[in-house]
């Protein structure tokens, strides 16, 4: 499968989260309608993983290389963590942030389709490549989400509608983030050694790595001063900016004319 | 789950804070003044074993620091958690200029060379904050160890492995050592070159070159439209590949059979083109073009240094060919060392290989020759503290995977 069948997909995917959500309405009070639901939700989430699969086929290489390509996975991963959050807290509505964000991230590789390429770049043909790029990207799903949920939690604090639960939620999202940021630091630090001589040289990308791990290390660090978990719901709201200067900024930074990312682009 | 539970201890926020934050911004302006007066010269880190002898004082001082004055009040504050996360915001702050100013040569009298923000990490700003965060880490290491306690073992590991990459990895800056080796093919050279002084460096080894070698993707088609300048292609941009059997389509200009494919191959006496297994030979398809109504057969080529590309007119366009893009290359070398030793060794991207404490990468070739070409660049690098630096990535991720599962028995029991 080709890019030429991604707009069709995407409406598809689309659609089935947009129906899937409209029928939680009446699934409130009936569990028939809680399942046709839940099909609908989880098969948007299914025709993308579809489609992934295909298309590694057809590029034979990972689809990790291009930034359309990571929205794609981002698309397709981010409503899952709305949907494992549902499971373990029974928080519904981080969900539908989740399939926004999904759906705004389709929306963008529809409207600025990629280019179609099976070339991988020696350098990206590593053992390393699939593991560092596959946690990087969870990372992000999960650090996305605890920023979703942290400013959903600032708005219930404005409304007085405090929530701890979905406080500590935001919190555990944002710490198991960390941990899968960190491993993919490290790993692209190995991968950096074997592909480009050495483990670190202050590429921008690296750079901008390195903040957003410091800017999370700051936030774990308050925690652990005992902060306010009220002020903190701003911080991981804020936080993400940097990650997303990280992942899409740096390409239109000055600094990143030298850039050893710029297949990325 | 009651909304009521308290997840986290709620208490002091900025309280405390406003000492370690006018502390962090001294240690920085301090930098920067410097800066200033030495026009932007930055901070050399000495080499081996200045450096060494530095990271031993520094560790014995912190330890020493940490372990006698533990209960000053001055120490429990330079070590607790206020400082280090002014300075960890410091190292962000400064990082950010040094991620968003280009890190290369500025006007000598401009603001950013002055003090010296197109080097940051090599300024004393960055030092200081370093060096500051280095002793915050160290003392608050140094205080979980002593006395050592299991339950501290995922914060010795992730704060001890932080303190020796960051250690090891700025210190031991000085002595690595990343040199570039020019080969050609049927030479030997032992001259490799520092960059980007270009300043030649005899190493302890010489290579020779038997042969480089590039492996393409296959080559794609390319109709071209001389009216608009540009390669016609789908939505996708996805341009068909040339290989034996392919169809390609362009709906309303024409279809396009290859025939037969010959990914190298060099025109004989009577101008047939025939296989060949040399450097000389050009990628060649044979096809049938189907185009208003006409079926016709041509051969295309991407080109070489002995025949020029070849295009066939279809209607008021081009079809051509072009070059796939690298997909490995390697180089065939045979390594000697001072003792005489012989070492036959492949060299490719991704897979480098050590030799007397060296790392040789693949690292380029003679790009305007492409596969053509007949030079190999060797990356040369030596990294004595490679070791101790990965040892502080290691623990990094052990305690990483310790903090993990606290996290998840944590959540669980939340």
């Amino acid at each position: 499968m080709t890019l030429n069948e991604f707009p069709v997909i995407a409406k598809a995917a689309i659609a089935c989260w947009g129906l899937g959500s409209l029928l939680q309405i009446p699934a409130r009070k009936s569990k028939a309608f809680q399942g046709i639901s839940w099909l609908f939700l989880l098969s948007g989430t299914m025709v993308l993983v579809w489609f992934l699969a295909s298309y590694w086929i057809a590029l034979e290489r990972p689809p990790l290389r291009t930034l359309g390509e990571t929205r794609l996975w981002y698309a397709t991963l981010i409503p899952v963590v709305g949907f494992l959050v549902e499971y373990r807290w029974k928080i519904k509505w981080l969900k539908y942030y989740c399939l926004g964000l999904a759906a705004f991230f389709l929306g963008i590789n529809v409207v600025y389709p990629d280019v179609f390429q099976k070339a991988l770049m020696p350098a990206l043909q590593s053992v390393w490549f699939i593991p560092h790029v596959v946690v990087y990207l969870v990372a992000y799903v999960l650090l996305a989400a605890s920023s979703v949920s942290g400013w959903h939690n600032v708005l219930l604090n404005f409304r007085s509608k405090r929530s701890t639960v979905s406080e500590s939620m935001s919190h555990y999202l944002a710490l198991l983030g960390f941990v899968l940021l960190t491993f993919g630091l490290v790993f692209g630090a190995l991968w950096a050694k074997e592909a480009w001589g050495h483990y670190w040289t202050w590429d921008p990308k690296e750079t901008w790595a390195f903040i957003s791990w410091l800017a999370y290390l700051g936030y774990l660090h308050l925690v652990a001063r005992k902060t306010d978990p009220r002020s903190l719901q701003w911080y991981l709201g804020l936080a993400f900016l940097v990650l997303l200067v990280c992942w899409f900024g740096v390409n239109y930074l000055p600094s990143a004319q030298n850039s050893v990312h710029t297949y990325s682009g | 789950m009651q909304s009521s539970k308290q997840p986290l201890k709620a208490g002091s926020s900025s309280e405390g804070f406003k000492k370690p934050a006018v502390f962090t911004v001294t240690a920085i302006v301090a930098g920067l003044a410097i800066e200033w007066l030495t026009s932007g010269s930055g901070i050399s880190v000495p080499n081996w074993p200045v450096n060494f002898y530095f990271l031993v004082v520094l560790t014995v001082v912190i330890a020493l620091v940490g372990l006698k004055f533990r209960d000053q009040p001055l120490v429990s504050w330079l070590g607790g958690i206020p400082v280090g996360l002014s300075l960890i915001i410091g190292l962000a702050m400064l990082s950010l200029i040094g991620g968003v100013i280009p890190q290369d040569a500025a006007k000598p009298d401009s603001l950013a060379s002055l003090l010296r923000l197109n080097g940051m990490f090599s300024s004393w700003p960055f030092a200081f904050v370093t060096l500051l965060f280095l002793f915050n880490l160290g003392l608050s290491f140094v205080w979980k160890i002593v006395p050592f306690r299991v339950a501290n073992l995922q914060f010795i590991l992730f704060h001890g492995g932080f303190w020796i990459a960051l250690s090891c990895g700025l210190l031991g800056s000085s002595d690595l050592q990343r040199l570039v080796i020019p080969l050609y093919e049927g030479q030997e050279s032992s001259v490799a070159y520092e960059m980007p002084s270009e300043r030649p460096v005899h190493v302890p080894y010489s290579i020779y070159l038997k042969e480089f070698k590039i492996d393409e993707y296959v080559p794609q088609f390319a109709l071209y439209d001389p009216s608009t300048d540009k390669v016609i292609a789908d939505k996708s941009k996805l341009l068909p590949e040339v290989k034996k059997g392919a169809r390609a389509e362009w709906p309303g200009i024409a279809s396009v059979t290859v025939l037969d494919y010959l990914p190298s191959a060099i025109p004989d006496s009577n101008g047939n083109l025939v296989p060949d297994q040399g450097k000389k030979g050009v990628s060649v398809a044979k096809v049938r073009i189907v185009a208003d109504g006409k079926s016709y057969e041509e051969w295309i080529t991407d080109g070489g240094p002995e025949i020029k590309p070849r295009f066939v007119p279809v209607g008021k366009y081009f079809l051509g060919m072009m070059a796939g893009q690298p997909k490995a290359f390697r180089s065939d070398v045979m390594i000697r060392g001072a003792s005489g030793e012989r070492r036959t060794e492949l060299l490719e991207v991704n897979k480098p290989i050590d030799f007397h404490g060296w790392k040789l990468y693949q690292m380029g070739y003679d790009e305007k020759a492409g596969r053509w070409s007949t030079m190999s660049l060797v990356e040369a690098v030596n990294d004595p503290w490679l070791p101790a630096v990965y040892c502080g990535f290691f623990m990094i991720m052990a305690g990483n995977l310790l903090y993990f599962w606290k996290g998840v028995k944590k959540m669980e029991a939340a």
